[in-house]
């Protein structure tokens, strides 16, 4: 099993461009925007397990299994920040910024069990998301602001690439878990997304996370998003702050 | 008349200096750089009538599809958060006149039974946006900075203040079932000429209006008019209809002016994962408001008006 | 914003970013009692620069000589970005004077009307030194 790892680890780190890549068919050519843009709109959402722990997890009481969406299935921690990941872990029932109602942050809001809308303009992609009100820009134009700044969703400059969008993102604080089971990332973390459309209600998702602080090396998620194709669908209230103060001054 | 923001700046050290203590008011925040309006945007009532007569003969810019260009960046001009009506200025209040247009004598034309529940909210309970819940409509674009994104589908407004959305549907689908309630409603807008009429169902009934404890059940129908009447200047009219809660319909009037500041981006602005006040607010008795349904409403108002009416007949 | 800026108005922007300058936050009159204002002086132990409030903590050392640490509260981190300043602008254990509002529910808390630092300078006033916009 060991020397499995080993192989993969190897060959996956020989072939960081292999990575980059979006994944292998046919290549569809999505619809346009009146810009000329490829067209992402619509409402999405992931169909996963990823939001309990973005590698291979077996069922428990009220935890479906799941296969990870981790290239490689292995995260590489340094070791100091290994023993931090069990720590949160242990902790995960109080510690989850997700259990305080908390914005979950980046990448993670992308495959928490709620839809999200696409909203295209010229100058900057919007993503509303149903899960506490939770928004990103995705800009085309400006820079990153510079200097120390903590936001818990980064922030997301755009270009791109072909028909894929890529979103490079930092400025993040140190909260944040990438799943409900401890999985975490410094204020250090630099993000680049990869969307790109396969289908007609089908949307690639892969992001590449680099944060020496923590990781050893780069490492790579990657999951299908799917279309909400119901008539009329559109997004709802998960506004879980104002279900959890409502409950405190019940007790 | 807009005071150019220098002077206005100007006049405000000058306060500081003289008057203390004096920045507990929420300053409103410094409109950033924009043009001179032609209708004055900081009452309402003169403002209708001059942006009514200028948008007949002003052409806004338009979309791809032809249809008004309403995005880009926004900002309110009052502060209809503090109080609807006429309010002075103290301390803690901004003050300026009445946002209501209709009835003419500018005040709110509450119910009874919903008055003294008035008093009984600002008494007992929490604004919403003490605890970082969002505002609702018409409350979510009072004031504050805005960025408005416009698709041939959606309008949607975004605030940089707890980082709220609305999300504003411009096709014809229905509106949502009875028993779906959202904190910023269901918002369908329609095209009238050049004018984007909006009418918002199914809030949740747990916000209020006003930091004075005006409420809405999740019965209100809430109708908004935008109407761009220079090319830094959106007409604001909102109709307020919840029959439970008020004797007729009431509309109020605001201008949201356009900001030129150059590269302005909205930022992350995360508000409950850093929110402290509800515990304090906690420690002196108040508690989250629970707001009212239609039908808690309709039990209150009876009970109100059948005790008013037995004791009136002692 | 330019060096064209009036010490007054400068004045007025730095008020701007004191306390209760998030737009409709809340009412400031229910939390902090405005008749009053409280100055003390101690040295900054942390600083949050959560939205929707900034916050320094400072040891203060009270009459009897006991240090306790109160909890700031300026208003959104965002305007302090905006003009250039930064958390790491200000490292802690510097020495400061703040008067503000006291809680009304007599917690260790301030709503900060004014910051100076020991050389006079208001802080978060105007731009940091070097620049910024």
């Amino acid at each position: 099993m060991r020397v499995a790892v080993c192989v993969v680890a190897a060959v996956l780190a020989g072939m960081p461009i292999a990575l980059a890549q979006t994944p292998a068919g046919p290549a569809y050519r999505a619809p346009r925007t009146a810009d000329g843009q490829p067209d992402l709109q619509g409402i999405w959402q992931a169909v996963n397990t990823a939001v309990w722990n973005i590698q291979d997890h077996p069922a428990e009481l009220g935890i479906p299994a799941g296969q990870g969406i981790v290239d490689g299935n292995e995260i590489p921690y340094l070791p100091l920040a290994l023993a931090q990941r069990q720590v949160n872990y242990r902790s995960r029932q109080s510690a989850d910024p997700e259990g305080k109602c908390f914005m979950v942050g980046t990448p993670r809001i992308n495959y928490m069990p709620y839809p999200f809308e696409i909203v295209q303009t010229p100058t900057q992609i919007t993503i509303l998301y149903e899960y506490v009100h939770t928004s990103r820009h995705l800009r085309f134009s400006g820079k990153h602001p510079e200097g120390a700044i903590q936001w818990i969703m980064g922030d997301s400059r755009a270009r791109w690439d072909g028909d894929t969008l890529v979103v490079d993102v930092v400025h993040f604080g140190d909260q944040n878990w990438f799943d409900r089971s401890g999985n975490y990332h410094s204020a250090d973390m630099h993000l680049v997304e990869r969307w790109t459309r396969t289908g007609p209600d089908h949307l690639s998702y892969q992001a590449t996370i680099d944060d020496p602080k923590v990781f050893s090396r780069p490492w790579t998620i990657r999951m299908p998003l799917y279309r909400r194709v119901e008539p009329n669908v559109q997004l709802l209230d998960y506004e879980c702050q104002a279900y959890l103060e409502a409950e405190k001054d019940r007790r | 008349m807009r005071i150019p923001l220098m002077a206005a700046a100007a006049a405000v050290a000058v306060r500081l200096v003289f008057l203390t203590p004096v920045v507990a008011a929420q300053e409103i925040p410094s409109i950033p750089p924009t043009k001179e309006s032609v209708c004055p945007d900081n009452n309402p009532v003169p403002l209708l009538a001059c942006a009514r007569e200028r948008a007949k003969t002003f052409k806004a810019p338009r979309t791809r599809d032809g249809k008004p260009d309403f995005s880009g960046f926004w900002g309110g001009t009052q502060a209809p958060h503090e109080n609807l009506e006429a309010h002075p200025r103290t301390p803690d209040d901004n003050g300026g006149p009445s946002f209501i247009v209709d009835p003419a004598d500018g005040k709110v034309p509450m119910r009874a039974w919903a008055e003294v529940k008035r008093r009984e909210n600002r008494a007992k309970y929490i604004d919403q946006n003490a605890q970082c819940f969002q505002s609702g409509v018409p409350r979510h674009l009072y004031m504050g900075q805005y960025q408005w994104l416009q698709t041939p589908t959606r309008l949607v407004q975004l605030s940089e203040e707890t980082n709220a959305y609305r999300n504003i549907i411009l096709d014809a689908r229905p509106h949502l079932g009875r028993d779906l309630v959202l904190w910023q409603g269901d918002s369908r807008g329609r095209w009238e000429g050049d004018a984007l009429v909006v009418v918002t169902k199914n809030q949740v009934g747990r916000g209020w209006l006003d930091q004075q404890g005006r409420f809405v059940t999740d019965a209100a129908t809430v109708t908004e008019r935008f109407t761009m009447f220079d090319p830094n200047s959106i007409l604001w009219e909102i109709t307020i209809d919840d029959p439970l809660v008020y004797t007729r319909p009431f509309t109020m009037a605001s201008a949201l002016r356009r900001n030129l500041r150059a590269d302005f981006e909205i930022w992350e602005e995360s508000c409950y994962e850093g929110e402290s006040n509800t515990n304090s607010l906690r420690n002196l008795g108040y508690r989250t408001y629970p707001g009212f349904s239609a039908k808690e409403a309709q039990v209150a108002k009876d009970a109100f008006e059948r005790a008013a009416a037995a004791g009136s007949s002692k | 914003m330019t060096a064209r800026i009036s010490a007054g108005v400068a004045a007025a922007l730095a008020a701007s970013v004191l306390a209760s300058a998030v737009s409709a936050h809340h009412s400031l009159t229910v939390e902090f009692d405005i008749n009053r204002t409280v100055t003390m002086s101690g040295v900054i132990t942390e600083m949050k620069w959560t939205n929707p409030h900034a916050w320094l903590y400072v040891d203060v050392k009270d009459e009897k000589g006991q240090v306790r640490n109160w909890a700031i509260e300026f208003g959104s981190p965002n305007a302090l970005y905006r003009r250039g300043w930064r958390q790491t602008d200000l490292p802690p254990r510097n020495t400061i004077t703040v008067t503000g509002y006291p809680s009304l529910d007599q917690s260790l808390r301030i709503s900060a009307t004014d910051v100076k630092l020991p050389d006079g300078r208001t802080l978060f006033a105007g731009s940091p030194v070097g620049g910024g916009q």
